[in-house]
């Protein structure tokens, strides 16, 4: 009887447990929505840069041309060269040379953000002697590449050997065979995970602080410090200024919008692919 | 055979021949470029170790050992250690995992396999991989106006009011400190948590379950007797790889630690970790030593972050090939 | 009501001191005011000190309206992340509220490498978070800060706070003391005046843009000090006034030189100015100054440039923004609650941006101060 009333227990215990971890990410797109909503609902958010204290108005636009421009150059930077490496590991990394990279990889998924700051501030700001976006592309490429690489291996690990065989007794070389037809079948894999990289470095905000350092005017100079949303809601935050703080939120919200807008991209098209 | 896969021409034997060897100078170019790209990734990680390694040998030769050992963050007289911040992130990765273990585990439990509420899993399991998705930049948004308040006004007093004895809990709360960070931390590695482990525990063998079921065992104590010891291993690792995120985690964290570099038994207290101090100090360092001691904080990070997330991955491999064998 | 028309009015005069200049700034008319240079296009580079951020924010704005070939982007991180990126060259001007020292100079190729002009003139203020204490009510002496910041009186209704705050409530709350975490130029003018009027401090802590705290917590920058403040109830901070005036936040009466009661402003400021007149580089502090009305915690804001500007059109921009900055562009520091530089400091700061120069030829075009 008893031991029936503990599993009872348990199992009630552990609904709570599943309950309970789904409540922050409630909470938080809550706090977000209500919160960001006005701001994002100014008119001038999407079409005007901060105007100081004391001048009405005001936007996100460098923050949002910002964004766009860092994380799309770091993704022109981190896909061809995180594709490659990935098609590498899987046509050719079945050796040692393959396991290090391997491990290079994981550890690089595993670093703290800011260590990818540092990478950029020191190879580019400080030879450069300049803080620029494209610093922190930099510092984001190299943030996606572990991620992208994994994905594009683990693709590409799922087309069937029987294709690859196909193109080989057909005559094809194999530098054919794994391009045109092994990546083509594995692309799904591949720009899913491509994807989800750019949604993430576009939320990072630690490889930013010193290497594009932040803009207040639309930029698209990459040579250039830049804004980005991240940066804005990091900076804004603090400020004590009401104004500025709903930006924050609204740009919070705006990113948490792009971030789920690329993740469901992503898997609608992995869908279409797999059809 | 030289032929191409869609052509009927039939090649003369001269030209056979340089195709032949265009097709092959043409593999061995991809493979050149692939192998290229492997060694690019090579390169870049050892860049990333001088990057980080040489901007630090200023600090690392004046201070050595005894920078984990000394309290002092003195930019002014240029002395420089890093006990404070090494045991902020501590604290505040322990406080995590306090957090995120249990009710990790426990909803892994529910996801992995349990029969009920079979309709809400899909939901479930959605909404905690979004919580993994949002930019801790957002959480440290929601964590400093929302969360801070609520921590000082209600959920401190009460902990004061309730375990005001320990020492963890003395002193006045002011919403930022140890505690609240903590608690940050905790609801971001809860999705890592919960996915490893429901794998984990998805990979044990279902006759082992099945074999304890019908045996007369309840679920309850399939769970404890047979599972969990099964899983062990797995589920360390798990933790470990949780822990490894944690001990990363910068901006979130840095916008409610407090920013002050001191050790306190409280909780309630205002602290550093690691990566909050080289965000916050970065900019302004100047002088060697001064951002040398930043890098040398980066070194430490780095290094604690990488020996966690090997040793995690090691568990789990170890774990999932036993898994693999018993099945 | 009143944040709205004073909103409305700095809005109103800086779009009309712009000339007629398009939001958008398209090719707008290069209607230089007498004496301030028609500058080259430029993207300028600064960063540094948070106290006279909203000032500079509010400048390189208009001046944008002005003359849309020129943007300025100021990053305020801190006086120590200013000097830190002038001396690794990574960004065009540095700005503090303190100079750089013999150190700071040397590292950066030496006193005579580096320009430093006066920018503007602010004062600081010990905002509160006390409900049922208004701003102005809440009487400070050199003694109480002191106290407060060393971690000796530690709540609100210490006798030592109640004898200079007969009438007004104090209330049985522990003082959350709230201070910079970064290296700042605000601090350096605030634990210049502590040193100055506590001896006890002095000894314990002394000066610096960096100090290490006896007591509270860190906030990074002025406004992240306004912003823990306004949230945290029974919190104290030593944050600029433009902040405090902007944000609505209570703010202290502080006790000057002189025994009277003063809140702080920007009248405050120029009168305490007035006090110390042979202000250079390395005789800054007007802190502590005499004078009935003069506000105690005061100081200049500085910018530094390199002399020698490795690029021409780039250097000829910036000295032209900064020569604007120091006449014209003072009009912008009034309505954020800064003062007007006085005029033989405009006189001096004129003279040092003429010694500006680029593969030998000096890049201001204007006369000579008399």
């Amino acid at each position: 009887m008893v031991r029936v009333l503990i599993d009872r227990l348990v199992g009630a215990l552990v609904v709570l447990c599943v309950m309970v971890a789904a409540i922050p990410v409630l909470v938080l797109f809550l706090y977000v929505i209500i919160k960001g909503l006005p701001g994002i609902l100014t008119p001038g958010f999407f079409t005007q840069s901060p105007h100081p204290q004391g001048v009405p108005g005001g936007g996100v636009l460098n923050a949002i041309i910002g964004t766009l421009e860092i994380v799309g150059i770091g993704s022109l930077l981190a896909v061809p060269v995180g594709a490659l490496i990935g098609i590498f590991l899987s046509e050719y990394g079945r050796n040692q040379l393959g396991d290090t990279v391997r491990f290079i990889s994981d550890v690089l998924t595993g670093l703290p953000s800011i260590a990818f700051g540092i990478f950029g501030y020191t190879v580019v700001v400080l030879t450069t002697h300049h803080y620029s976006a494209l610093a922190a592309s930099i510092a984001l490429a190299v943030l996606m590449l572990p991620v992208i690489l994994r994905a594009t291996e683990t693709a590409l690990l799922l087309v069937p050997n029987a294709l690859r065989e196909a193109g080989l007794a057909l005559g094809a070389p194999r530098w054919r065979v794994t391009l045109e037809i092994v990546v083509p079948a594995a692309l799904g894999g591949i720009v899913t995970g491509a994807l989800l990289a750019m949604a993430r470095a576009a939320g990072e905000t630690a490889p930013l602080l010193f290497t594009t350092l932040g803009n207040d005017i639309v930029q698209t100079n990459p040579l250039q410090p830049m804004g980005a949303l991240a940066l804005t809601v990091f900076r804004n935050a603090l400020v004590p200024y009401p104004n500025l703080q709903d930006q924050a939120w609204a740009a919070a919200l705006l990113l948490v919008i792009m971030v789920a807008a690329t993740n469901i991209l992503a898997r609608v098209y992995v869908r279409r692919i797999q059809r | 055979m030289s032929r191409g896969t869609a052509e009927r021409v039939v090649p003369t034997p001269l030209v056979a021949a340089s195709r032949q060897r265009r097709l092959v100078s043409g593999d061995r170019l991809f493979r050149v470029i692939a192998y290229g790209a492997a060694g690019l990734i090579i390169l870049i990680a050892a860049i990333f170790v001088i990057a980080l390694v040489v901007p630090a040998l200023p600090a690392i030769t004046k201070f050595g050992l005894g920078f984990f050992t000394s309290r002092v963050w003195d930019p002014v007289r240029n002395q420089f250690g890093a006990l404070a911040p090494i045991y902020g992130t501590l604290v505040t990765s322990a406080i995590a995992l306090v957090i995120a273990f249990p009710i990790g585990l426990g909803a892994a439990l529910f996801l992995a396999d349990d029969a009920r509420l079979q309709l809400l899993r899909g939901p479930l399991s959605f909404l905690i991989e979004l919580l993994a998705g949002i930019p801790s930049v957002v959480i440290g948004l929601w964590a400093f106006f929302t969360l801070t308040p609520l921590m000082r006004d209600k959920v401190d007093p009460f902990l004061s009011h309730i375990l005001g004895f320990l020492p963890l809990f003395k002193g006045t709360a002011s919403g930022y400190g140890f505690l609240t960070a903590g608690l940050v931390l905790g609801i971001m590695v809860l999705p890592i948590m919960i996915a490893l482990s429901r794998d984990v525990i998805r990979a044990v063998p279902r006759e082992l379950r099945e074999a304890s079921l019908a045996l007369g065992a309840t679920n309850a104590e399939t769970t404890w007797s047979v599972i969990l010891p099964y899983a062990r291993v797995g589920i360390t690792g798990a933790v470990l790889l949780s822990l490894g995120r944690a001990l990363g985690e910068t901006i979130a964290v840095t916008m409610v630690i407090g920013n002050t570099m001191q050790i306190s038994a409280s909780l309630f207290a205002t602290g550093y970790t690691l990566p909050s101090v080289i965000a916050n100090e970065f900019t302004e360092a100047n002088g060697n030593l001064y951002l040398g001691s930043l890098f040398y904080l980066g070194v430490v990070l780095v290094l604690i972050t990488i020996v966690v997330n090997v040793l995690a991955r090691l568990l789990i491999w170890r774990f999932s090939g036993s898994a693999r064998a018993a099945a | 009501m009143k944040r709205v028309l004073a909103a409305l009015s700095v809005g109103a005069s800086i779009l009309l001191a712009a000339c007629g200049g398009s939001n958008t700034g398209t090719g707008g008319s290069p209607s230089a005011t007498a004496g301030t240079p028609v500058p080259p296009a430029a993207a300028l580079q600064g960063t540094g000190a948070t106290f006279p951020a909203p000032f500079y924010d509010a400048a390189r704005f208009a001046y944008n309206l002005k003359y849309s070939q020129v943007t300025v982007n100021y990053n305020p991180l801190g006086s120590g992340a200013g000097i830190s990126a002038l001396t690794k060259k990574v960004v065009d001007f540095g700005a503090s509220d303190v100079p750089m020292n013999a150190t700071e100079l040397t590292a950066a190729g030496g006193a005579d490498a580096v320009v430093q002009i006066a920018s503007t003139l602010g004062t600081e203020s010990l905002a509160y978070n006390l409900s049922g204490v208004a701003s102005g009510q809440l009487k400070l002496t050199p003694k109480t800060i002191a106290g407060i910041f060393l971690g000796t009186i530690k709540n609100w209704n210490d006798p030592a706070l109640a004898a200079d705050n007969r009438g007004v409530s104090l209330p049985n709350q522990a003082i959350s003391v709230v201070h910079r975490s970064d290296g700042s130029g605000t601090t350096y003018i605030f634990t210049d005046y502590l040193s100055t009027v506590s001896a006890d401090w002095k000894s314990k802590v002394g000066k610096g843009k960096s100090v290490s705290w006896p007591v509270g917590q860190g906030a990074k920058g002025n406004e992240a000090v306004a912003t823990t403040v306004k949230q945290t109830p029974g919190a104290i901070g030593y944050v600029e006034l433009a902040y405090v005036i902007q944000t609505n936040m209570t703010q202290a009466s502080l006790q000057n030189h002189d025994g009277s009661f003063v809140i702080p402003s920007p009248e405050g400021a120029t009168a305490a100015a007035s006090q110390f007149l042979a202000i250079n580089p390395t005789q800054f502090s007007i802190v502590d100054a005499p004078g009935k009305t003069s506000a105690p915690i005061s100081g200049y804001s500085w910018l530094m440039l390199y002399k020698d500007q490795a690029d021409k059109t780039k250097g000829t921009a910036l000295v032209d923004y900064l020569d604007w900055l120091v006449t014209d562009g003072q009009q912008y520091a009034v309505n954020v609650h800064y003062s007007k530089l006085p005029a033989n400091i405009v006189k001096d700061d004129i003279i040092s941006l003429k010694t500006v120069t680029s593969g030998g030829s000096t890049l201001l075009n204007v006369p000579a101060p008399s």
